[in-house]
């Protein structure tokens, strides 16, 4: 990386800034923590966590997923693994892309990879020595796991005050089931959100990506951002408890409101609202369309579409309250004539209308629709061993810098030499 | 909010921590925005985003919900609705807790509400002049919308060259679907989501709650703070584009690596896993348990608690790799058998095992679960006129500090004459002409 000017973090660079130039024994010692606060004329062209550098001993997915994030917007990130198989993730296929797993490739851009064993003494020295000269630990290991190692949070903050070690666990640091560990699909069980997820009058299903580990990748990735904000302030670190359960249970928004207010249970509704008529998925010809109709206009327009006009003159469907209630014969009659043409016939017909609706597209048709091309959201790269490779590329954009130029998801141990010459 | 020292937040601030009071010329003029970073001893006690402010122009779940989040890190949130309905979603039930709804309730703590007319001059102006002494502006308006009112980001970034405007749309600021509505359950259909959630072998289904709309708030929430801190080197905001489409593919992850590196089409699969069996749920005698069997030790374990140990012998399970290939018979044997006791029996057996279990939860069941209690996830409040209210609490908890104490979601127009006199210290008169010309509206509570 370029950066027009260089300068250490403890306030001197304000100075400068300004025109000072106070004596040098008025600036705090910078030998402990080595990362450096970038200031630079072009500062335009840096990104957000430029010169932060975070080491990641997480795994698999909600971890990972957070630091990538941090990646994408300009940090450091070390990704710490056990020497031979590393991350679990790895090894998850088919399919391969070569040697690495699709699964791996999909979350681990823009990091490098050291080998450690943690088990060693030796390697433990070496964490900490990088714990020392980092800004951010994150870590998804059992709560108490990496303590009894030496490498918790009290051990470690205790040799650099400033840092943010930020945990991420099934169920949170402490509590009745803070030693279960954390897996996608038993959180999304326990959290409610399977409850509420599959077909009317079905069994319930979990989301078909791990939303409930991504959600809370999510948090982190905030919550860090939050806490190096809060450093600005306090000149110190902190611990943050992310877990899954919270996260989840968190995102059920309404759904909880709805119980915690009134006593009212949720349930499955398939691809519907609970009180919205028409809004739902409709099997067509040859597949699948969703329409939103939220409000009466709309489904006077949904009818004009359909040519089912008789509809709009029906009492017992003008208005939404009224459609919820005679909503099973009402969707039956549009469940019929959805049928009879294709989705693509549907979404031209509808276009124009002012009706949202959208087909459920498969994988396929997702990458090859013009506005995922145009949002950058397929992000290709050329990887050492595997060619060239592509994953799903950042999701938010910024009008003063790009993400990161994303250098592709590390081999096994692919940085431990760098790094250690650098640190050590 | 009680502060031990207040300082403007151009630099000064730093000289004071060190023992420098530069001569007040050399200080930037801190008329534009009135905006403060704190500095305390006490430092411990603050939250992050104390001294921000947001200007939240946001409805109904995405936007609120990013906004809600930076309101427990401490930011004060400005929510601006138009006069007499407001957000929707205020309208969105049953059920309600006396006047407001549930959904309303669930997504707006710790912000407050001003009535104010967009489609006016008057309305216009009193937003440019709060986001000149704003930090962040939040809007979810169809993009050029705001541009057209004279509130886009060209004309609020012209008055605030510091402002962070951060726009949550459907599809993009830009591009063929730009112009498009976002609703959580098109994204989700057209992102890939809904095709790949359902039951196998049956039709695609959304996830039970708007998990598109929620994790565009969340990469808004670091969005913002990644922008306040860039802008810490800068000096200067920015525009950030979030949009539904954009979050729910990146979500797709490893679903979307499959096809993108391997043309690999998803599927949907109940409640299963493609790669690893047993891993999903099975029918109990009076519901359901999920069990996460991930390696062979645990399918052991697992076949030990069942009692069904002939299974351990059978060649055709021996592996992953094999129970994957012969998954429908063995799943059919293992479904069987759980049918034969109650959940709770099942968990109980399951104890010690190592094995990954659990139920799937009702939601009464989720806020009588312990471990949810002990991570305070209901969070009650007092509601000037819904009483006593709860919600869902913060997802994350840091050691040096609390989440902001919950005020109540706001009623529409709660705050409108308090922010109007504070903030941009308009006289009582030019405010009584506001409200009389319905420019601006308050609530008759404040």
């Amino acid at each position: 990386m370029a950066h027009a000017i260089r300068m250490p973090k403890h306030r001197w660079a304000d100075f400068v800034m300004l025109g000072f130039y106070p004596p040098l024994w008025k600036i705090p010692p910078v030998k402990r923590a080595t990362t450096y606060r970038l200031m630079s004329l072009a500062g335009e062209t840096l990104r957000p966590l430029e010169g932060v550098r975070v080491l990641d001993l997480t795994r698999v997915l909600a971890g990972p997923f957070a630091t990538m994030i941090l990646g994408d917007l300009g940090a450091e990130v070390i990704k710490v693994e056990r020497p031979g198989s590393g991350d679990d993730t790895r090894q998850w296929g088919p399919p391969f892309v070569g040697s690495e797993s699709a699964y791996f490739l999909s979350v681990n851009r823009n990091k490098k990879s050291i080998a450690i064993d943690m088990k060693r003494p030796q390697g433990v020295k070496i964490l900490t020595e990088l714990a020392e000269v980092s800004d951010v630990v994150v870590e998804n290991f059992v709560p108490g796991k990496l303590q009894q190692m030496g490498l918790g949070y009290n051990q470690l903050s205790g040799v650099n005050p400033r840092l943010i070690y930020c945990s991420i666990s099934g169920y949170g640091q402490t509590g009745p089931q803070s030693q279960s560990p954390g897996y996608d699909s038993i959180a999304s069980a326990v959290s409610g959100m399977m409850h509420i997820t599959g077909p009317e009058g079905g069994d319930p299903v979990r989301p078909g990506v791990a939303m409930t580990d991504l959600a809370t990748g999510l948090y982190a990735h905030g919550a860090i951002m939050a806490a190096l904000l809060h450093r600005h302030n306090t000149g110190r670190g902190v611990h943050i408890d992310c877990n899954l359960l919270s996260s989840q249970v968190s995102c059920l928004s309404h759904i909880a409101a709805n119980y915690l207010n009134a006593g009212k249970e949720a349930r499955r509704w398939g691809t519907a609202h609970e009180s919205i008529v028409p809004y739902q998925g409709f099997r067509t010809k040859d597949g699948h369309i969703v329409v939103a109709a939220g409000n009466d206009k709309q489904f006077v327009k949904v009818c004009e579409v359909l040519k089912l006009t008789s509809l709009t003159q029906e009492p017992k469907y003008k208005t939404n309250k009224l459609r919820v209630q005679n909503r099973r014969e009402l969707i039956n009659l549009l469940n019929q004539r959805f049928m009879e043409e294709t989705t693509s016939d549907w979404l031209r017909r509808f276009t124009g209308s002012g009706v949202p609706v959208g087909p459920i597209n498969s994988i396929q048709e997702v990458f090859a629709d013009p506005q995922v091309k145009h949002n950058d959201l397929i992000q290709a790269m050329n990887h050492p061993t595997a060619g060239r490779i592509s994953v799903p590329g950042p999701a938010v954009r910024y009008s003063s810098f790009c993400p990161s130029e994303a250098t592709p998801p590390p081999l096994i141990g692919q940085h431990t030499t760098q790094n250690l010459d650098r640190s050590g």
